[in-house]
């Protein structure tokens, strides 16, 4: 590492760099942080949380996203063993010749002092600026200086940067003078024993979609925008079309839009959008009762614990359910539109069906970013941009690299418990790895602990007259 | 521990309410803003106010801010669920300097808002007055403490599948004594009988040898193979776990072990082939055992005396079966799942005879080393598959029968179009037909569905209403569907083979299942406390559950919940002490007329009769076993048993202003 600003002092030591810090990188924070292990969790939003905050509710069991991850990113910024630190990226991971790993992290500069900002949110009021907002997929504006998200945390006010004209009104408006617009990126170095990657997902861009005009018809939108439409932290507070702002009486889902499909390049099932379309379909029932629904198909792929059922509960809720996919979508007259498909199930004849709302339940893609930042080792992705797990019938949490762990959706698509499971699987291997592998013993707080001598013994074992025997 | 500030004698309650939204789960139904506002006027609350999430990160801190600027000794949360959310308060009322315990979480979701739906005036005056109640309650709380409780540093992992393996391996390399206890004479489990498995192509029983071997390099675990739990008692961080040992028999070498199992008259159904071929009571299993050595099956070994003339010292019938005490922190129940099994007559099983099940078809292609599939002597040149057989079923109507598996079994498509893509690299010259009715195949699976299709493999989907029909004809097997593909016409297919999709079915484990109390979830597994908050625990501390027993997953997904478990059970094993809820009962010696009731009543064992110096027989509460349910308390004739936070005067108090 000889570029970069290198920081004076020697690297700070962690346990375990977690690298993304959404569901499955919280998890396996918090679960090595509670075994001892002093954790360092980068993020490279100002906020930790990742997509799932920015859910509704969650399939099968319809529980409020929030109360599933609110939980953990309050647990996050209170555990004594966990360092949090957000606006970071990781720019460059280098294996040492003791096994360790030397990290540089580049710390964006918000322009906002945290320890002096209480989100009050002054700033925000007063700044002119108005751009599209990130965390609602569009569908509000925010300022230059914002705060990212209503639950986020940190709750801290953040500019940015390449919007912003320099009117300084933030500065004025701000009661903490928590405003420095002299901050600078900061680079430091930290050292790790190993390393756990959640970097998660992207989300299909569904304008590469041609034949469904996402960005072009108004009234065509993502399934991530709907779930912030009919989410508590939702911009209007009802489903509406964002052509006119009337409440759509039939609406239509496209599955599988960038999934399955080779004309976008990615010929896998991304696993959760047939769930996540249902769940929406049950929640719209609810929010517009007299609303048509149907969800257009080409297998529902229900396959999780409770799942099967949820899609009978679905049917039976009278949500309408057409196999066949759709093939392109046309926009007719007051931005109504029309679907075409295939009649699968009937005469296989040609259909157009008239909608006025479709949502594009868009598939999963990769983030592979996260590759190239590893200076000499190779991090193996698949085919398609996935991180590779080593062997998946065997070790399933470890990567390419000795010490270097994969959880959530940063190796394929996958639901939230499934996320959840994996990252307690790679904490799991990744003690394995530190005690055994690198003899390392948890460097954190450990209160009231002590760790077990192992000598081999069966400590807990007597041996006692067989009942049988006599 | 924080230092408890509230222990001064007559210092008023300062009360803090904070009434949830819970982004519309709770607001929607209640009327939050009118709770918040009537709570108000209640004596002894300070502040009281709603907010869109309590738990969210800033709202705690407003919680903390309040406390700090009000003054407030007490903390009451109107929100959700306290399996959810209590610890999270109680951590708020913590760092705020409070006693954790004059925290309480009243549930204004589960109770008022979601049940009370289509009456939001009667939800919130509900609401209101669990408000109430919790005001009721802590205006009286006192400070208390968490109990402790030593803690032993090993793991009991029932089940030697490869989830139990997996488990087991993580653990031991973390430095934890694990017992790793296993029904059958051999290690591995189901997947031992698996051939090709996806995405890898390593064949199951290389899966399981590759754990053991891994496993039996470990100084710190110990497997006991024949081994069933016999008794159970204790709590977590101290379980005491009886295992009964079921004789071994054959216990040393021999030259001679193939004349025996010749010799042996004893033929019945082998299991690891599902029942497809036949072995002797003495045999050689084919998954790993330890030490590795035939075995015998005593169930239906006739005695015959064959084995001990040709073996010799190498068997010993006068071994008895051994009974060892285990003293385990935690317990990991991984005992996986039954294959389905259909009833006569289902798709033609046992009807037709050219009708396999998905795992008997396995072991079929995998025990097949020639150049041609054979089945019945006969060279298999057609195959038909039948998918969702016990899996996604409907009760039909009126009827009482057996279980239905409304569940879909989650890797059986996967596995069978993996199945298919062996078959044709092996037997390119097979046809297949494929009758489902949602291809599954999930995530990368779907390449598997892609090439299967690519290679010739023809997929027909049926509707649940209108299954496929399977007669005989001519010695072949003749499948009949209608489907929208054929134009809905009914089209036979004439196949050498068909192959019953078989799903998973919860494992029979009734002994188990009571002798732990383990919740069985609607579709008859085990049911984590929540799918994705605490996903592999029960509701007794420390009794973890993992794999398949749980719900239907392939082999990678195995071994991550077997890891995860893993990672779970490793935070109790690496502590010495434990913290346990202070709320539990006790006696007043002076009042107790040793009715006994409340030992009869205790669920837990956690009641003792205790003579007394001088005042004779009495009650006396084990705390470290009770769970504070109540029970006791509720037939004690001279309320002389009390639980620690909850006594009757308090709960009095709570009920009035229910009832107000």
């Amino acid at each position: 590492m000889t570029d970069g600003t290198p920081s004076s002092p020697p690297p700070e030591r962690y346990d375990v760099l977690v690298v993304g810090a959404g569901i499955a990188g919280m998890e396996a924070s918090i679960t090595l942080g509670d075994a001892g292990f002093k954790t360092l969790l980068v993020e490279r939003e100002p906020t930790i949380g990742g997509k799932v905050l920015l859910l509704s509710k969650v399939f099968p069991t319809l529980d409020c996203a929030s109360c599933i991850s609110g939980t953990k990113t309050s647990r996050v910024s209170h555990h004594p063993n966990i360092d949090m630190r957000t606006y970071t990226e990781v720019e460059a991971i280098r294996r040492e010749p003791d096994g360790s790993f030397l990290v540089r992290l580049r710390e964006k500069p918000r322009y906002v002092d945290m320890a002096t900002c209480t989100g009050c949110g002054d700033c925000e009021k007063a700044c002119p600026i108005i751009v599209p907002k990130e965390n609602d997929f569009g569908l509000r504006g925010r300022k230059s200086i914002y705060i990212p998200f209503d639950t986020g945390v940190p709750k801290k006010a953040v500019l940015d940067m390449k919007n912003c004209i320099y009117c300084m009104a933030c500065e004025r408006a701000c009661p903490a003078d928590a405003i420095d617009f002299l901050q600078v990126e900061k680079v430091r170095e930290v050292r790790v024993g190993a390393v756990l990657l959640s970097t998660g997902f992207n989300l299909f861009p569904a304008e590469k979609k041609t034949a469904y005009h996402y960005g072009e018809y108004p009234n065509v939108v993502t399934a991530m925008q709907m779930d912030r439409l009919v989410g508590p932290t939702r911009p209007y507070n009802s489903v509406m079309r964002l052509s006119d702002g009337k409440e759509p009486a039939n609406i239509a889902y496209a599955l599988c839009t960038g999934s399955r499909d080779l004309t976008v390049g990615n010929p896998r099932c991304s696993q959760v959008c047939c769930m996540y379309s249902m769940k929406q379909a049950q929640l719209l029932m609810g929010i517009l009762p007299t609303a048509d629904i149907t969800l257009y198909y080409m297998d529902i792929r229900a396959y999780g614990k409770g799942f099967e059922e949820f899609y009978q509960q679905t049917k039976a809720m009278g949500v309408k359910f057409v196999r066949g996919r759709v093939a392109k979508i046309e926009e007719t007259s007051g931005n109504d539109l029309r679907v075409y498909h295939e009649d699968t199930e009937g005469r296989g004849v040609l259909v157009k069906s008239d909608h006025d709302l479709v949502v594009l339940s868009i598939g999963l893609l990769p983030n592979p970013g996260i590759a190239t930042i590893f200076t000499n080792e190779t991090l193996e992705l698949d085919e398609m941009g996935w991180i590779k797990m080593r062997n998946e019938t065997q070790s399933p949490s470890m990567t390419s690299i000795d010490g270097v762990f994969v959880a959530g959706c940063a190796s394929g698509p996958k639901d939230i418990p499934d996320s959840i499971a994996e990252a307690s699987s790679a904490v799991s291997q990744c003690i394995a790895y530190l005690t055994q592998m690198r003899g390392l013993a948890p460097s954190g707080v450990v209160p009231e602990q002590t760790r077990q001598e192992s000598n081999g013994e069966a400590s807990g074992l007597h041996r006692e007259v067989p009942v049988e025997a006599k | 521990m924080a230092e408890i500030v509230l222990d001064k004698p007559g210092e008023k309650p300062r009360i803090g309410v904070y009434v949830c939204h819970c982004g519309g789960n709770i607001s929607d139904t209640v009327d939050v803003a009118k709770v918040a506002e009537a709570l108000k006027g209640e004596a002894d609350v300070v502040v009281s106010k709603h907010i869109l999430f309590d738990c969210s990160d800033a709202s705690q801190n407003e919680m903390i801010e309040d406390i700090k600027n009000l003054n407030l000794n007490r903390l009451v949360t109107c929100a959700c669920s306290p399996k959810l959310h209590e610890a999270t308060f109680r951590g708020v009322a913590q760092r705020a300097g409070l006693n954790q315990y004059l925290s309480f979480h009243a549930n204004i979701r589960e109770q008022s808002s979601w049940p009370h739906g289509d009456d939001p005036a009667g939800a919130t005056a509900k609401a209101l007055a669990q408000a109430r109640s919790a005001i009721a309650y802590m205006r009286d709380a006192t400070p208390m403490e968490a109990l402790t409780s030593g803690s032993t540093q090993s793991v009991l992992v029932i089940g030697a599948g490869i989830t139990g393996l997996r488990s087991a391996l993580d653990l031991a390399s973390m430095g934890v004594q694990v017992y790793l206890i296993e029904r059958l004479p051999y290690l591995g489990g189901h997947s031992a009988q698996v051939g090709g498995t996806y995405p890898t192509g390593t064949r199951g029983d290389a899966i399981v040898r590759d754990l053991v071997g891994q496993l039996l390099r470990k100084p710190n675990v110990t497997v006991f193979t024949n081994a069933t739990v016999e008794s159970q008692s204790g709590y977590v961080g101290n379980f005491e776990i009886r295992v009964h040992i079921a004789p071994r028999v054959v216990v040393g070498p021999s030259a001679h072990f193939n004349d025996a199992i010749a010799a042996c008259p004893v033929s019945v159904p082998d299991e690891f082939e599902y029942g497809r071929t036949a072995r002797k009571a003495i045999y050689q299993p084919r998954a790993p055992v330890v030490p590795n050595l035939p075995v015998i099956d005593l169930d239906h070994c006739t005695r015959c005396g064959k084995c001990p003339s040709i073996l010799g010292g190498a068997v010993d019938f006068s071994q008895r079966a051994e009974v060892l005490t285990l003293k385990v922190g935690s317990i990991i129940v991984a005992t996986g799942f039954d294959p389905y099994t259909p009833p006569q007559g289902e798709f033609g099983y046992g009807a037709v005879p050219n009708v396999v099940t998905l795992p008997q078809f396995e072991r079929l292609l995998a025990t097949e080393k020639g150049p041609e599939l054979t089945y019945l002597g006969r060279k298999v040149r057609s195959l038909a598959y039948i998918y969702c057989v016990g899996s996604r079923q409907k009760r039909a109507e009126g009827d009482g029968g057996g279980p239905v598996h409304e569940y879909c079994s989650r890797f059986c498509c996967n596995a069978t179009v993996n199945n298919d893509l062996h078959v044709h690299e092996r037997f390119p010259e097979i046809r297949a037909y494929h009758f489902y009715r949602d291809m599954r195949t999930y995530g990368r699976n779907e390449l598997m569905y892609e090439q299967a299709a690519k290679q010739g493999s023809i997929f027909v989907r049926y509707s649940e209403d209108n299954p496929p029909r399977v007669t005989t004809e001519d010695g072949h097997a003749l499948v009949t569907v209608q489907a929208s593909i054929l134009e809905h016409d009914s089209v036979a297919f004439p196949v050498d083979l068909v192959v019953l999709v078989t799903g998973m079915v919860p494992r029979d484990n009734q002994a188990l299942n009571d002798l732990f109390s383990l919740p069985i979830g609607p579709d008859g597994f085990y049911k984590e406390v929540h799918q994705k908050l605490r996903p592999v625990e029960t509701n007794v501390t420390g009794l973890l559950i993992a794999g398949t027993a749980q719900f239907p997953k392939d082999i990678k997904e195995t071994l991550l919940s077997g890891s995860a478990a893993a990672a779970k059970a490793s935070t109790f094993a690496l502590k010495t002490t434990l913290e346990l809820e202070p709320f539990v009962a006790s006696v007043d010696t002076s009042v107790c007329e040793a009715s006994g009731g409340c030992l009869r009543e205790c669920p837990f064992g956690a009641i003792e009769m205790h003579e007394y110096e001088g005042i004779g027989k009495r009650a006396w509460v084990n705390s470290a076993v009770c769970k504070g349910c109540g029970a006791c308390v509720a037939v004690c004739p001279t309320e002389a048993i009390q639980l620690a936070g909850l006594t009757n005067p308090e709960v009095r108090d709570m009920i009035e202003a229910l009832a107000r």
